[in-house]
């Protein structure tokens, strides 16, 4: 099928976005404003005056789609190049068209293996991204803009954030166990986040399972557990077990075919300096043809076409690597600012 | 044909008259404010997909008033008033705050906890309106430049997830021709994979034409203006988190909270906009801001300073105590009405 490649196998060639001391300062920042924004009914003390106005939910609601701006800005900082955001673009196409498919059972979630993965082989700023793109495209297109979505893209940001920060090593069965338990949590957490998020607007002041603004922690927790009993628990748990099974079930090919793209993809390879079926990526560039389907064996052909259109495609090439080099003076930039 | 105009302009519309809802929990105000969404979609609406939102949120708001009544009858706060009914009562294990479920329901507490629901969906009914309203790839175009390179990759994602969708069902029916199961864990997999591979070959053609057309390409940023951003950036960044502190916090003093917060994220913004610089495009046919945009969203915030006004010289009526009547104060409801204007833009030609 495809050839075996042997070059670009180095880690930093399949990181597509890579995170600056500057963007990962940014990005603490955001999320722990953004942790605070979830558990602020569980920190606020007694005499806050948040706690007496019934505005205090709004203020998180408004505060965090700039929060969230500022922190994407920050990890596109450092400039993404086609490929990446080809990527990205279209890996959140997916997770956002099987999104609609998990409506129908209680919690299932089918759009978090795709964060999981896509995190892990892509990296923690790609996941970053990827989770944010997907539920946004996602809210979009199903016109579902409402003051949940803030918190639900930080939730998915953190899902695919921390999928790339897991250890390098375990590969093979190690790899997708930890991937699945993984999964189990990430998709525990990001139920349970959601929930808290939602506590002060679902619960309101009136009924003993809201929150009691400037109770002890012991005591608000204690009723955020029942109204999460309650509430969500039915659709948090099945969501953890079906993510970890279907991150199981998918892991060893969906892997595959990450890296293998990624790889193609050669993210961060130095001009003039791509590997062998970089070409690949000097395809036929037609916009108005992306959607023709081409059967799975077709690739080896392609790759004889392309093979024989080598030469122009070494020319189209020119202006590419120009614009790459560009890049560099402004890393170079990047690093200084951060000494 | 008539112009549509800017879903910049539709959202601010939406969100004064969310804004003027969370001001009151009078009940006639609120409907009104619903009822004036209602008018504005049906005369505005389009034949877009996106259009019928509005539905989908009139039923989630529908949800939200049916949940909290019944949670503000089952885990009732032990509020005075007349009793209705008595529920038998279960008393929870102390580790949950020993909290009594069931007990008596008093029509006092039901209407509080109706007008608060009755708030909460209105908003909702508002951001549905925007939702139905506004053009959601129109609104991608006018992201800050900062966020170019993810307005692309949305851009993408939206174009391509119809496009997922046809190839999920492909598949499934070429599964289902060879006789394989089409339901369960497995199938997903032999599901999966195909839509997978489809889509990064996709994603390669994609790359390799957006590369030709000079996508994600920057411009080379001076080191001053890049320190002037980062300095910003993270400055704004701390000044919210401590703002929050501020806020959370009952011994700090008053000006580290909102103040603080306030000038955090005017720096942060400041910080975007001045990052946006390091893509500057140039736009083919923007959408422009003119008369029918001002007109929309003037009269969102005409709406929403009326209710912010009349809360603060403290008009009647805002906030109706359980078991009186409620009434219909003049200031905010002439407000409210005044956010039927898009209603007039009918026919503006461009």
């Amino acid at each position: 099928m495809s050839p075996v490649r042997t070059r670009g196998r180095s880690g930093a060639a399949t990181v597509p976005v890579r995170l600056r001391a500057r963007s990962g300062a940014a990005l603490l920042l955001v999320s722990l404003a953004g942790l605070v924004a979830f558990c602020w009914p569980l920190l606020v003390a007694p005499g806050a005056r948040i706690a007496q106005s019934t505005f205090a939910p709004w203020i998180f609601v408004l505060l965090l789609p700039l929060l969230l701006a500022v922190a994407l800005a920050e990890v596109a900082e450092g400039g993404i190049d086609a490929k990446a955001i080809a990527l990205l673009g279209v890996l959140g196409a997916v997770g956002a068209a099987l999104r609609p498919l998990g409506t129908s059972v209680a919690g299932f979630e089918p759009m978090f293996f795709v964060l999981v993965h896509g995190g892990r082989v892509l990296g923690r700023g790609f996941g970053y991204l990827l989770g944010s793109v997907t539920m946004f495209a996602s809210a979009l297109i199903t016109a579902g803009v409402g003051p949940w979505l803030p918190y639900q893209i930080l939730g998915a940001a953190w899902v695919g954030f921390f999928a790339g920060c897991l250890p390098r090593r375990p590969r093979g069965r190690l790899e997708i166990a930890m991937l699945a338990a993984y999964g189990a949590v990430a998709a525990f957490l990001y139920g349970w986040l959601q929930n808290l998020g939602l506590w002060p607007f679902a619960g309101g002041m009136s009924s003993s399972i809201s929150f009691h603004p400037g109770a002890p922690l012991t005591d608000n927790l204690g009723r955020f557990v029942a109204f999460d009993l309650a509430t969500s628990l039915g659709f948090d748990l099945p969501r953890a077990v079906f993510t970890a099974i279907l991150v199981a079930v998918t892991g060893r090919p969906v892997l595959l075919a990450l890296r293998r793209a990624a790889r193609r993809a050669a993210f961060e390879a130095p001009p003039g300096r791509r590997p062998a079926d970089g070409r690949a990526d000097g395809e036929r560039p037609d916009h108005g043809n992306v959607d023709h389907e081409r059967p799975q064996h077709g690739r080896a052909d392609d790759g004889h076409v392309d093979g024989g259109r080598a030469d122009q495609e070494q020319v189209d090439d020119g202006p590419v690597d120009g614009g790459r080099a560009d890049h560099g003076p402004v890393g170079d930039g990047g690093t200084g600012d951060g000494r | 044909m008539t112009r549509r105009v800017h879903p910049g302009a539709w959202w601010l519309w939406a969100l004064g008259l969310a804004t003027a809802a969370t001001r009151t929990t009078d009940p006639l105000l609120l409907l009104l404010v619903g009822a004036v969404t209602g008018t504005v979609v049906a005369v505005r609406r389009t034949d877009d997909p996106w259009a019928r939102a509005y539905g989908m949120f009139l039923r989630i708001g529908l949800f939200v008033v049916v949940v909290r009544l019944v949670f503000g009858a089952v885990f009732a706060a032990q509020a005075p008033g007349t009793t209705l009914v008595t529920l038998p009562s279960v008393t929870l294990p102390s580790w949950m705050a020993g909290l009594r479920v069931g007990g008596p329901v008093t029509a006092e507490g039901l209407t509080v906890a109706g007008y608060d629901a009755l708030r909460l969906a209105t908003v909702l009914v508002c951001v549905g309106a925007a939702n139905a309203l506004a053009a959601p790839s129109r609104l991608l175009k006018s992201v800050p430049g900062a966020l170019y390179e993810v307005g692309v990759a949305v851009v993408v994602a939206m174009t391509f997830a119809p496009q997922a969708v046809a190839h999920v069902r492909r598949v499934r029916d070429a599964q289902r021709l060879r006789g394989r199961a089409d339901r369960g864990i497995r199938s997903l997999r032999r599901l999966a994979m195909p839509v997978l591979e489809g889509a990064l070959d996709r994603s390669v053609q994609l790359a390799a034409a957006m590369d030709a057309r000079g996508y994600g390409r920057t411009a080379a940023v001076p080191r001053a203006r890049r320190r002037a951003t980062a300095a910003l950036v993270l400055g704004g960044l701390l000044a919210v988190c401590a703002g929050l502190y501020g806020l959370l916090d009952g011994q700090a003093p008053a000006a580290l909270g909102t103040p603080v917060l306030l000038a955090g994220t005017v720096c942060a913004a400041a910080g975007l906009w001045l990052g946006g610089r390091r893509s500057p495009r140039t736009r083919y046919r923007p959408d422009p801001w003119a008369l029918p945009e001002w007109v929309t969203g003037g009269s969102g915030v005409l709406a929403a300073a009326a209710m912010t006004v009349a809360g603060l010289i403290g008009t009647d009526g805002l906030r109706p105590v359980p078991g009186t009547v409620p009434g219909l104060p003049a200031l905010p409801a002439a407000g409210v009405l005044v956010a039927l204007a898009p209603v007039l833009l009918r026919r503006i030609r461009a």
